[in-house]
């Protein structure tokens, strides 16, 4: 396996050597958040244009095709597109409120994407509670939507922002359970010790029943918490415009948008550490020749791949079911969701206890 | 009344099946070869129904003559008056009966409105609409055509 | 004092508090004293995560900053237009607010200089997540486990009240 932590320490040596330990500190830290900065930028267009293809292919069409080969330049123009539009100030909304509104959105995203394990010895924030503070960080986020709606003075705006606020804390429990169950299983919060565990055999193989239980549970709940696929209520285009940012331009509009396709990728992100391995490669216990195999493919391979997979199911959820009502959304999480975590995680609790995991 | 007694677990296998079902029915979608026509680059293999109707014309034959009597049944049944019909009397040296011969038809493209009339009118098959939809021009006065030669 | 790199932080942080706990009582407007309020929970766990009590933070940010105030903005959105007009109060409200801040003020000053504040090492070192949980649930001396029930009794207490009032009837 590749150990990027080379690289890292190297970079870090070679600044202490050139000047005072916590001007280095300091540096690292410009750099590194310059780093997640611009890979999640780019990881957003990215995902933009995965979004246009993919949704494309499944309504048996092309989708872009014109700007650069196959469309490539397209999101590059609509982002400059979106830079150089104008900003609207309104006469009677809050406006420290309505300005704040998208960089709550997007530092919430921020902080969940720099929790993520890219590859061995790549991991921006790892300690020991990593997975729980991905769940704190993400939980704020549902404050800069709701702040937005408020802060909009607009009807639609509030009624999408209240959708939303119910939404995500309703459908915050059921990832919480479902990542409780794959705890349970890993016995650690650590994102890196919970890649490492996975060494012999990813956790949906290992928890088998339960565990793949809970990576349902987790794809419905992740795909309402992010406000997609048929989860979409808080913006649906045809009864409140465009929900919480409908008196967005530009930029503001543009943070929230970067911010739910990255939140997208973050629930998937998540979903590959905790269920498909991280950049851990696939192992078959026994086949040693096969193991040594894949451990040539490079971590982030691994860790890109199975999350691009994950973007992909949800994004397949999100092009193939309506959108559901309201009373429709809350029903799924405390009826079904929240009742079936909650015994899930009784069982995973019981098999871990018992050694009934592989 | 099976559903009702079961209802909570036979709720969430149905929602399933009936969810794996739709997913079935776009997973297929994504795999079919896809139905855009990417219209400029693709004039080449373009396939355009025989029933579209684009243009108005009249079949010429190869000695350069038309099946038009000039009757103006065509012109009537327009119903944006885009038809004009010039008709000249000229009289049979043979018969010596006067006979009403077609001199221009004039078709305004910029007010049909592809209805079809005109050719259901016409007694003799004498027009017809084409395929050839790539009409636009840049000025209006181009839209009048002259139908016969 | 030692101006070395977690004392910058901690001043920043402590600024950071300072100014939004103030702007949090003097604006007028609910909501905006709802945000700078979460600028001081922000900050607060800010503090924690310089003491590597990685968990309290974690804690901190998830209970208030994506619990609390998300339910304050609720709340505050229910009860009506979310400003509300507070330059007509009564002198009788203006001596007791003043009292409450002098007495709160004067027993915070007391006990920071009379308090023996223990001496903490740097880098202390992390709690592990293990003892934590142990600690919480367990039924030794100096655990937990009363406490925790207890609370969760309360939480079910909650929910049965907010069932008992939602309930139509």
């Amino acid at each position: 396996m590749y150990d990027f932590s080379i690289i890292t320490t190297a970079i870090d040596q070679f600044l202490r050597s050139l000047m005072p330990s916590a001007l280095a500190t300091f540096l690292e830290c410009v750099l590194i958040a310059v780093c997640v900065l611009v890979a999640y930028v780019l990881l957003a267009i990215v995902m933009i244009f995965m979004e246009r293809k993919v949704c494309a292919a499944f309504q048996c069409r092309l989708g872009p095709m014109r700007v650069g080969f196959w469309g490539l330049l397209q999101v590059f123009a609509d982002v400059f597109k979106m830079i150089i539009k104008e900003i609207i100030d309104f006469k009677r909304t809050d406006n420290l409120l309505y300005n704040l509104a998208p960089f709550l959105v997007v530092l919430s995203s921020v902080l969940t994407f720099s929790c993520l394990p890219f590859a061995n010895g790549i991991e921006v924030l790892d300690f020991n509670v990593g997975l729980f503070f991905i769940m704190a960080t993400s939980s704020f986020g549902v404050l800069g939507i709701m702040l937005a709606g408020w802060s909009s003075n607009n009807k639609f705006s509030m009624i999408g922002a209240m959708r939303s606020g119910a939404q995500m804390v309703s459908y915050e429990l059921s990832i919480g359970l479902s990542m409780l169950t794959l705890v349970a299983l890993s016995g650690t919060l650590q994102l890196s010790e919970i890649v490492a565990r996975q060494a012999d055999m990813w956790f949906i193989f290992k928890g088998h029943l339960p565990a793949l239980t809970a990576f349902i549970i987790y794809l419905i709940a992740g795909n309402a918490e992010t406000n997609r696929g048929p989860f979409d209520l808080p913006e649906a285009e045809s009864e409140l415009t465009a929900g919480y940012h409908t008196e967005y331009s530009g930029m503001g509009f543009g943070f929230f948008y970067v911010a739910e396709f990255m939140n997208l990728f973050i629930v998937s992100g998540i979903a590959a550490t905790i269920f498909l391995g991280g950049w851990m490669p696939l192992h078959v216990p026994g086949l040693d020749a096969f193991n040594a195999t894949m451990d040539y493919i490079p971590g982030p391979v691994w860790f890109f791949g199975k999350t691009f997979f994950v973007i992909w199911l949800l994004m397949w959820i999100k092009w193939t079911f309506p959108r559901l009502r309201i009373d429709q959304v809350i029903t799924l999480e405390w009826k079904y969701l929240m009742p079936i975590g909650l015994v899930n995680l009784l069982i995973m609790t019981l098999c871990v206890v018992m050694g009934w995991t592989f | 009344m099976k559903r009702e007694r079961y209802t909570y677990l036979s709720t969430v296998t149905f929602a399933l099946k009936s969810l794996l079902s739709g997913l079935k029915v776009t997973l297929t979608e994504f795999f079919t070869p896809k139905v855009t026509e990417q219209y400029p680059e693709n004039r080449k293999t373009l396939k355009i129904s025989e029933r579209h109707r684009a243009r108005l014309t009249m079949p010429h034959d190869e000695n350069g003559a038309n099946r038009c009597i000039a009757c103006g049944l065509c012109q009537n049944a327009c119903p944006n008056g885009s038809i004009s019909i010039v008709t000249k009397s000229v009289t049979d040296e043979e018969t010596g009966k006067s006979k009403k011969v077609l001199v221009s038809y004039e078709y305004d493209l910029g007010c049909c409105m592809f209805c079809q009339l005109c050719v259901n009118a016409c007694p003799k098959n004498a027009i017809e609409f084409c395929n050839d939809f790539e009409n636009a021009v840049y000025d209006r006065k181009k839209l009048v055509q002259k139908l016969n030669r | 004092m030692e101006l070395n790199t977690l004392t910058i932080i901690f001043i920043g942080l402590s600024l950071l508090m300072v100014a939004a706990a103030l702007l949090a009582v003097t604006t007028r407007n609910i909501m905006r004293a709802t945000t700078y309020l979460l600028f001081v929970l922000f900050g607060t766990a800010g503090l924690y995560f310089i003491l590597h009590y990685t968990f309290l933070g974690a804690v901190q940010v998830t209970v208030y900053a994506g619990g609390i105030i998300v339910l304050f903005v609720f709340a505050a959105l229910l009860i009506g237009k979310g400003t509300r007009d507070l330059t007509h109060t009564s002198i009788l409200r203006y001596t007791a607010g003043f009292t409450a801040a002098i007495t709160g003020l004067a027993l915070t000053v007391y006990l920071i200089f009379t308090h023996q504040f223990p001496e903490v090492q740097h880098p202390v070192s992390v709690v592990p997540m293990k003892l934590i949980g142990h600690t919480m649930m367990g039924v030794e001396k100096y655990n937990f486990v009363l406490p925790f029930e207890v609370v969760s009794v309360l939480l079910l207490a909650c929910m049965v009240g907010a069932l008992l009032i939602a309930r139509k009837r």
